[in-house]
């Protein structure tokens, strides 16, 4: 569409991206979100609730996902639907690693499209902590900016 | 303390309002360590088509609502189990945001651990032009709680 960078393939791979999650990532993002549940920072607090330790709020490990996602996408891209999946705890201390594949890419006149599967895994587990999949959307046009139309 | 009452299925709490403010969209990027000027600059907003500075993808969960008809969450022992946006006209600073929010589905089940009910909340959010900004699928899993 753009011609600037070339369209994902269906059966790209993108990353492994890695992050290490610290608590600074936990208190600002409690900050950010506004979600001071204790069990995100209050180690105490977290063990009275039968967990091992402060966890991930699982919004902060998607919005990760997302962030990852977006600054791999050809430029330009929109998403049109974001899901995700929390299937295991995220410590910190941990060390993250984000992996996206394209599984579908589609075209018609007015748009291109794109299906990611994209997951965040913790370092030597056999497992996605986060599984999600994401529809991108690329146009020529978004409409006019300076107000919808509709 | 957690209760749920079934015929409120379906029904709306009354929207909540919100001014989207540019500085709690970049306090919330920053949070996710994104770098994308997208989030941050206007002019590079306005090139990519939006009408002001955008909300990341995720922002749209951090927005106040009413309490959910027939819901009452506990405090403890409560798991996020999925989350689903799907997007409509960009969420962006300035904008006054209305979220209503209903209970879908509620299932009891038997685990391992004991008794669960898996919850799927909704949210829908609609702008000051009157359009869908995003709709939110949450599935959350209260676990029973122990009594000593």
């Amino acid at each position: 569409m753009t011609g600037e960078l070339r369209m994902w393939k269906q059966g790209d791979t993108l990353g492994p991206w890695t992050e290490v999650v610290t608590r600074r990532h936990l208190v600002q993002y409690a900050g950010a979100s506004g979600d001071f549940n204790p069990i995100h920072y209050d180690e105490e607090a977290a063990k009275s609730f039968g967990l091992p330790g402060v966890i991930t709020h699982g919004m902060f490990n998607m919005g990760l996902l997302a962030r990852y996602l977006e600054a791999a996408a050809p430029p330009g891209g929109r998403l049109v639907s974001f899901r995700a999946r929390f299937r295991s705890m995220v410590q910190p201390g941990q060390t993250l690693e984000i992996t996206a594949r394209v599984i579908a890419v589609s075209r018609d006149a007015e748009q291109e499209r794109a299906v990611v599967d994209v997951s965040l895994t913790v370092k030597g587990q056999p497992k996605a902590a986060v599984a999600g999949q994401a529809v991108m959307m690329w146009r020529d046009s978004w409409g006019d900016p300076g107000g919808p139309s509709s | 303390m957690f209760s749920v009452d079934r015929s409120q299925i379906g029904r709306r709490s009354a929207p909540c309002e919100t001014e989207i403010e540019k500085g709690a969209l970049r306090r919330f990027a920053e949070a996710l360590g994104v770098d994308n000027p997208l989030y941050y600059d206007l002019r590079a907003a306005q090139a990519a088509g939006f009408r002001n500075i955008p909300a990341p993808p995720t922002f749209g969960v951090t927005l106040p609502q009413n309490p959910v008809p027939g819901l009452v969450l506990p405090e403890a022992g409560l798991i996020h189990g999925e989350q689903e946006f799907c997007y409509g006209e960009p969420m962006v600073a300035g904008d006054t945001i209305g979220v209503s929010a209903w209970l879908e589905e509620a299932k009891s089940r038997r685990g391992a651990r004991g008794n669960m009910t898996i919850l799927t909340i909704m949210r829908e959010a609609t702008n000051q032009y009157g359009q869908i900004a995003f709709t939110a699928r949450s599935v959350l899993v209260v676990m029973e709680e122990l009594t000593p």
